[in-house]
């Protein structure tokens, strides 16, 4: 058998060491790769890439693999950094980690790894790909599983699926439900899942840190990773200041209309955000809506204000999930066949969003509207969340990721 | 456990650490208060100055402490422009008359190209150029003689490299300065010029008297010579003129205010008095330490050649990743740098070692071991075999690479 190559995203954090040391002990060649995505330290903040690259070439080193540091720097300023700044000039919230994963790890440095060779890349990621044919069989690589003459899943009338093909992966949520990152992995392309191992996406977080400690990774042990790329929540404030030119404005009540004092700009401010406000005295005040435009943040004590609550969710840059085969799950064979007449049939394409068929969605599925936020029952008509009921509104330019039980179906951004 | 990164960090020493004791405790007073416990602090500290005087050649009067080799090289610095011709970024219609020959022209500083990043960085606020080096690692006269423009104001060259440990010869700079400086009397420039010395990693081994290097500045660190860390000295001759770190107290003459450092400072005296009772046996213990590892050790290229401090043996395993093996012998027990270790955590390639003309190849190949107090003779050959053992084994990863490559393509 050919040992099959993995390029593993290391990032010094203790689950890319411990994902990488399993695909070692699990027989494949491994190479570490460390994506140097930023390096400007910030006013008053050093960014700790350096550290970071240090503790994963000490992990690559002890675990006796090649490493390699690849400079992504003008790629992730171009697609990750522009695009969270234009959305925050918008007003919106935007999610930079999902766009990580879309841009880079899953696609430049996914696409970078299969050029260098690797059959697979990995990652520290709390999620697991589903496949229906076992890894190391021959029989990956030929022709799909429904024969020569099977219809494509893509719906088309007289296609045939192709020789040579994977079935298509889904992408299912962590074992480790409080650690599952399938949030930020929603948009990720079929075809770099197709290719992608999550090591530990299978195991609970205290028991990764017990295996890395018991294999002397331990110092791989550090702080949690940031909850955004570069900066951290604390530092996305002065961050955006280098960035954005602001502006202070006012801060009005939305029911009088009244100015009740000033923000330093409009942009810091999330919808149902109570703090920050620098408004003394009684019940505290949300932020309900922000008017961008004119740089004016409305506030509201009231928390069954309208403006903060909604049955109701638009999304915009709506991405399915495709995915085809038939799963074994807990020894029960299902089959989710998108495109066909499965359950909820979504036959998009990464990349080109078109409308699923409205009589589809025939049962409840569940939407995430926030990292480890809860699993909220909904159904989607290819454009609009509807809720049972009424939610509190989510900030626009987060996401909201879609799941069939443990199965990802997609998501988008809410507009 | 066998360290061998002694010009990155130093235990504080044992006797060092008693005599700092009493400072914390009992002797706790600030030496600025008025009753009698406290003057008595005062003298201890006072006494402890003119202990790191005496071993440099100076007076009390003449130390300035500060936290550490940073700040002193900061405020060392600072002595460009406050000689009252001009100042800096300030423009240049406001220097000087129409007549003078330095008429509209910004002061600025030489420094060499080698020196660490807390001189560098500072030079570059004042225009600074830098000096070159020869691929041994010693200062290109003639190119500093080039450089000697009327704008110079401060010359800044350390007495030994921080990566390499190659000694300066500083009394010969200084002789040149000398001759410049009277020759701009002469011509009536009248623009100040300091030779300024970082002297942290030498203080331990090598003859630090002020004149006899014919320096005017002067930078110490405790933390190098087996004294506690966060603890420096700037030596000034008198006459200089500097810009106050802090302002406040008054303390330091006026340069540095804030309460003294006072178990620091008793701290750093015994450490000095202690560095001079054993240079000379230091010397020679190192440098049979030095002349074993050169021989036991296999397949490198010596990189300080000669003209060095005796503990410093820099390396280059040209082709394998040295930080790799900084790795590798961490896991044996064994701890070394890779160029400066500053340089390494930065991600960032030594520029000392791209100014004596390394290659990249052999820049990502150097390893850098300092001895010290902490080692003995067996420690030695002991890590000689370890390196040999671990280089082996990267070469043959490497080899393994290769192989399988060819498998594959």
């Amino acid at each position: 058998m050919v040992m099959k190559t993995v390029y593993v995203g290391m990032s010094g954090g203790v689950d890319s060491s411990v994902a990488a040391m399993l695909l070692l002990e699990q027989g494949y060649r491994v190479v570490g790769v460390y994506m140097k995505n930023w390096s400007r330290d910030l006013p008053g903040m050093k960014c700790p890439w350096a550290e970071d690259l240090a503790d994963a070439k000490r992990v690559a080193v002890k675990l006796g693999i090649d490493f390699l540091v690849w400079d992504f720097e003008e790629a992730y300023h171009d697609k990750v950094v522009d695009y969270m700044l234009d959305e925050f000039r918008r007003g919106n919230t935007p999610n930079p980690d999902v766009m990580c994963n879309q841009e880079i790890k899953f696609k430049l440095f996914y696409e970078k790894a299969m050029a260098a060779g690797a059959d697979f890349i990995a990652t520290g990621h709390y999620a697991r790909v589903e496949r229906e044919i076992p890894l190391f069989e021959e029989h990956i690589f030929r022709r799909g599983k429904y024969g020569a003459t099977e219809p494509r899943n893509d719906g088309r009338e007289g296609a045939f699926r192709e020789q040579r093909v994977f079935s298509l992966p889904a992408l299912l949520r962590a074992t480790d439900e409080n650690k599952d990152q399938t949030y930020f992995l929603y948009r990720i392309s079929e075809e770099a899942l197709a290719h992608t191992l999550f090591p530990i996406g299978g195991m609970m977080k205290p028991d990764v840190k017990k295996l890395a400690k018991e294999r002397g990774l331990h110092n791989a042990y550090k702080k949690e990773s940031m909850g955004v790329c570069f900066v951290g929540e604390v530092g996305m404030k002065d961050f955006l200041k280098e960035y954005i030119d602001i502006q202070p404005g006012e801060i009005r009540e939305i029911e009088s209309n009244r100015v009740l004092g000033y923000h330093e700009g409009a942009v810091f401010y999330t919808i149902g955000q109570r703090h920050g406000l620098y408004i003394s005295g009684g019940l505290p005040y949300y932020v309900v809506k922000k008017d961008v435009a004119n740089n004016i943040v409305y506030v509201s004590k009231n928390l069954n204000s309208d403006e903060l609550w909604t049955d109701e969710l638009r999304l915009r840059d709506i991405l399915l999930r495709q995915f085809d085969g038939d799963f074994l799950r807990d020894g029960v064979a299902f089959a989710r066949r998108y495109g066909e007449s499965a359950p909820h049939t979504s036959v998009v394409t990464s990349g080109s969003p078109q409308k699923v068929p409205s009589e589809l969605p025939s049962h409840e599925i569940q939407v995430r509207l926030r990292h480890r936020a809860p699993l909220i029952p909904v159904k989607f008509d290819g454009e609009v969340l509807h809720f049972d009921e009424k939610i509190k509104r989510p900030a626009s330019g987060q996401s909201a990721v879609l799941y069939d039980g443990e199965i990802c179906l997609g998501g988008g951004i809410i507009a | 456990m066998i360290y061998l990164d002694h010009a990155a960090a130093t235990p504080v020493d044992a006797r060092v650490l008693r005599a700092m004791e009493p400072y914390f405790g009992e002797k706790f007073y600030n030496p600025s208060a008025a009753y009698l416990p406290a003057k008595e602090v005062a003298a201890d500290y006072e006494a402890a100055k003119g202990t790191i005087a005496h071993a440099i050649g100076a007076k009390g009067a003449d130390i300035v402490i500060t936290a550490g080799a940073t700040e002193a090289n900061n405020l060392a610095l600072s002595a460009v422009s406050l000689d009252g011709s001009c100042r800096p970024f300030s423009s240049p219609t406001s220097q000087g008359s129409v007549g003078d020959p330095l008429h509209g022209r910004h002061p600025s500083m030489l420094y060499l190209v080698t020196e660490h990043d807390s001189v560098r960085r500072v030079a570059e606020r004042y225009g600074g150029q830098g000096i070159e080096v020869l691929p041994n690692g010693m200062i290109n006269m003639e190119d500093l003689r080039g450089k000697l423009s009327d704008e110079v104001e401060l010359v800044s060259v350390s007495l030994a490299n921080n990566e390499l440990g190659v000694i300066q010869p500083l009394a010969e700079i200084a002789a040149l300065i000398r001759e410049v400086r009277l020759d701009r009397m002469r011509r009536g420039v009248r623009r100040q010029l300091l030779l300024h010395s970082d002297a942290s990693q030498a203080l331990n081994l090598l003859d630090v008297n002020v004149a006899r290097l014919g320096v005017d500045l002067m930078t110490m660190n405790a933390a190098k010579v087996y004294g506690p860390k966060g603890v420096g000295a700037l030596y000034v001759a008198h006459g200089v003129r500097l810009k106050p770190v802090s302002v406040g107290g008054g303390q330091e003459n006026g340069l540095r205010a804030g309460t003294e450092n006072v178990p620091g400072v008793i701290g750093f005296a015994r450490a000095l008095e202690l560095a001079h009772e054993h240079l000379n046996g230091n010397r020679k213990k190192y440098a049979e330490w030095r002349r074993i590892l050169l021989s036991e050790l296999e397949g490198y290229e010596l990189i300080n050649r000669k003209h060095c401090l005796d503990n410093f043996v820099v390396l280059c395993y040209n082709g394998i990743d040295a930080e790799r093996l900084v790795f590798l012998l961490e896991e044996r027990g064994v701890y070394v740098a890779t160029g400066a270790a500053c340089a390494a955590s930065k991600g960032v390639r030594s520029h000392v070692l791209a100014a004596i003309g390394l290659s990249d190849s052999q820049i990502a190949g150097s390893l850098r071991l300092t001895l010290g107090e902490t080692n003995d003779e067996a420690q030695i050959h002991e890590a000689a075999r370890v390196i040999n053992d671990v280089v082996k084994a990267e070469w043959d990863r490497l080899s393994g690479i290769k192989a399988s490559h060819s498998w594959f393509f």
